[in-house]
């Protein structure tokens, strides 16, 4: 009887032991099982810019290796994504990925899925200007989630749209070719010239750039022509250029490109290299080198990327990327990508993100307040210059220009001209107020761009 | 007093499972889904009013309720997108969107209504691919990325946040059109209308103006598009060329035929499983993107199975089951699938 009343008087103690061991496995459990950050990305895998799709990943996975501590699930196929990968505890859980094709409409469905169905916390993408222009505008409905870009570069998205969630860390189609205008009039001689670009937002961005540069310093853009986007015959469009103009700029991308190439030479004959200058889609890995070397001499606007770079950031990116990925499909090994518009495009944008997130140790509590200031602060070295927002939470980006040559017989691109600090404003020629970038706008007018005649010739491997 | 019959019993019951949804089933069910297919089904019913009643099938209806919403985004919209940018009231955008898809609608009837069958079905292709070319290439009122940022009416939006009150406001909607559509059929003008669909020389004989009753109930079927066309733009706040693409044409016609071609109904039906379809197969890996080939896939079966859709298996079960419908129907032939509608 004795020994069962001394039983009873253990039990408070063992109900004290039970408490304390429940409250110590408590906490660590919490410790080890932050609540997990939800991330989305928007790819296109169709239309236009489908082929491009595992260099999107790939930007993507690669940075969440190199920051974040993850890891590839396939290194042969960048779209299966990524495992593991956490800041501060809070796993980085990837919910879905984006099967959008350059239509607006499609990137805001499947922005809506993303979002609202598999319950992402941030986006990063989309990739194509239109759609960028719908999910940022997405974005200021959804003020407490956050979104990235991928790699879209039209004007509009941060510029006229502003949403104060929306982030974007690569420069927009106007930016990426400063230099070529200044190129085309005092190197090349050119006096007049003809546009063609893509019926869409990022093209008329990226045709906005050559002319508003060409017009200011002197030149006379003679003719613009915009054939619709995903247009597979182009002849009617060739047939519209002008050949009594010193060159021609072309900005149209994708799998439009060769189509449209094909159709000016069967209109007026072979191509002179030398009497063209293409938008980054000339110069992108994988693209370029289904491109005739009839094209060789021809200057290419950039997408603030140089892969051959002689820096060592920018080796070892290329590096990274092929270490995270031995293929990149559907155009082969990964590292020579690693400076693809797309490749890079996600990369800095995801970067960007995580070095946000990192700021705010993976808290993005309070309707991500607190992160979305992070995001807007941060300032990234990246492997071709230093990147910062402006108050838009735009980019301002170094800017490199290539050249097409051949080398061993095939084609080959060498960077040739660098700017530092290319803001969107592009030396104040678009603000808020002026109209968005389109088949008239801007005028061919003569004014003052702040890096007219101080192109930079950057150090370059090969 | 009102006959208790299956066919109301279920509709009273989806009713009732409709108006209570928020309280069972997810916001994204609700906010995305629910609204997608009841605005998608009013689309849907215009078609097949225009089928069923008329012998009229349409694959112009996307074009008008693209019209309606265009409409909508270049007079409410204001400074940041494509568009005119007018910021006017969204009520007045929904005055002038239907008024605008109204009228076009009967210029495009005018055109069509004497033609018949194939030729029918070509124009009003034909009608589709204009739209969707013009908004692509006059980018004074849209160009290819089309306009941004519509806002919905202060009561019911910001939409993202009160998802709800959209969703009720499309029932509302849906409800109402349902009601017209099946009042319209009953009244002279949609008897006259069915005369026409059945016999239309003998109707002119009788000294019944064809083409005129033709290019009215087009009108009509337009504004009940263009309906569908506003709480579009409401829902996605966005709206493209390719939102009215030959893509999306096609999709309404899928919706009507899976739902039904021969019952108003069928188009409720049909879009609910079009967009639970459309929503969940992506998800699975070897579909993914090839959502178009399974929903084909699936058009081929309906039609060879049952070519009065799903609404159409459901007067099979009930006219094999002990509820079958005893008596004089109320309901025309076609609709009771006897008889074969005119394209």
């Amino acid at each position: 009887m004795r020994a069962l009343k001394s039983r009873w008087k253990l039990i408070p103690l063992a109900g004290a032991v039970i408490v304390a061991a429940t409250a110590v496995a408590a906490t660590a459990t919490a410790r080890n099982s932050a609540s997990p950050i939800r991330i989305a990305v928007l790819s296109d895998c169709q239309g236009a810019f489908g082929s491009f799709d595992n260099q999107d990943m790939a930007g993507v996975v690669t940075a969440m290796v190199q920051y974040a501590g993850a890891k590839a699930k396939n290194p042969n196929k960048p779209r299966d994504g990524w495992v593991g990968g956490q800041i501060n505890g809070h796993p980085l859980k990837l919910v879905g990925i984006g099967c959008s094709n350059d239509r607006a409409d499609t990137a805001i469905k499947e922005t809506k899925r993303l979002m609202e169905q598999l319950k992402a916390d941030i986006m990063i993408g989309p990739l194509s200007g239109d759609e960028s222009i719908a999910v940022a505008n997405y974005a200021k409905q959804h003020p407490t989630k956050t979104f990235v870009d991928g790699a879209a570069g039209a004007q509009d998205t941060t510029l006229k749209v502003r949403a104060k969630n929306f982030f974007r860390f690569n420069g927009d189609g106007a930016q990426w070719n400063a230099g070529l205008g200044d190129l085309a009039y005092n190197k090349l001689g050119w006096k007049t010239a003809a546009v063609v670009a893509d019926d869409y937002s990022f093209a008329w961005t990226s045709a906005a750039g050559f002319v508003a540069e060409f017009c200011a310093v002197g030149g006379k853009v003679t003719k613009r022509v915009f054939p619709p986007l995903n247009t597979t015959d182009y002849s009617s469009y060739a047939q519209q250029m002008p050949t009594n103009v010193d060159g021609t700029f072309v900005a149209v991308g994708g799998a439009g490109l060769i189509p449209f190439l094909k159709a000016y030479e069967q209109a007026h004959g072979p191509i002179d290299g030398k009497k063209f200058i293409g938008n980054l889609f000339w110069g992108t890995p994988g693209q370029f080198e289904q491109l005739s070397s009839r094209v060789a001499g021809a200057y290419v606007g950039g997408a603030g990327t140089a892969g051959d770079l002689a820096t060592p950031a920018a080796q070892a990116y290329n590096k990274m990327v092929g270490k995270v990925f031995k293929q990149i499909p559907p155009f082969g090994a990964a590292a020579p990508q690693a400076s693809s518009t797309f490749t890079f495009g996600y990369y800095v944008n995801t970067w960007g993100l995580l070095a946000g997130l990192k700021a705010v140790k993976g808290d993005i509590s309070g309707g991500q307040k607190k992160l979305q200031a992070a995001i807007g602060k941060v300032k990234l070295r990246t492997p071709y210059g230093p990147v910062h927002l402006d108050k838009n939470r735009q980019a301002v980006i170094p800017v490199y220009y290539q050249q097409l040559y051949l080398k061993n017989g095939k084609l080959a691109v060498k960077t040739v001209g660098y700017i530092p600090g290319v803001d969107q404003s592009f030396g104040g020629t678009f603000t808020s107020k002026t109209p968005a970038p389109g088949r008239n706008f801007p005028a061919c007018v003569k004014r003052n761009l702040p890096w007219i005649g101080h192109t930079r010739v950057p150090k370059v491997t090969g | 007093m009102t006959r208790v019959t299956p066919d109301r019993v279920v509709g009273v019951a989806a009713l009732v499972l409709a108006v209570l949804a928020p309280l069972y089933l997810s916001s994204y069910w609700v906010g995305t889904l629910l609204t997608q297919m009841l605005f998608l089904g009013i689309v849907a019913a215009s078609l097949i009013f225009l089928s069923a009643y008329g012998g009229m099938v349409s694959l112009g209806q996307v074009a008008i309720y693209g019209i309606a919403g265009f409409v909508v985004g270049n007079v409410t919209t204001n400074g940041n997108t494509k568009g005119l940018n007018l910021g006017w009231s969204p009520w007045w955008g929904v005055v002038l969107g239907l008024a605008i898809a109204v009228a076009a609608a009967l210029l495009f009837g005018a055109l069509a209504s004497r033609s018949v069958g194939i030729y029918f079905l070509m124009i009003t292709l034909t009608y589709s691919v204009i739209a969707n070319l013009t908004f692509g290439q006059v980018t004074d009122v849209s160009g290819f990325g089309g306009i941004s940022g519509i806002p919905a009416p202060k009561h019911i939006g910001p939409v993202d946040a009160h998802q709800n009150r959209l969703y009720y406001v499309a029932l509302g909607v849906a409800l109402a059109v349902y009601l017209l559509l099946r009042y319209i059929s009953r009244t002279p003008f949609g008897l006259t209308l069915q005369g026409l669909r059945d016999d239309p020389v003998r109707m002119a004989s009788l000294g019944y103006n064809v083409l005129l009753h033709r290019t009215i109930a087009f009108a009509f079927a337009g504004f009940v598009a263009g309906v569908g066309g506003v709480l579009f733009v409401w829902w996605n706040g966005h709206i493209d060329p390719a939102s009215i693409d030959l893509s999306a044409t096609i999709d309404v016609l899928v919706i009507a035929v899976v739902g039904g071609l021969y019952r108003i109904e069928g188009a409720w039906v049909g879009a609910l499983f079009f967009v639970i379809i459309n929503n969940y197969s992506q998800q699975i890996s070897f579909i993914g993107p090839r959502f178009h080939t399974l929903i084909g896939a699936i058009f081929l079966v309906i039609v060879l199975v049952s070519p009065g859709g799903l609404v159409g298996l459901w007067d099979r079960a009930i006219a094999l089951s002990p509820f079958r419908r005893r008596g004089p129907t109320d309901r025309n032939p076609i609709e009771a699938g006897q008889v074969e509608p005119s394209v």
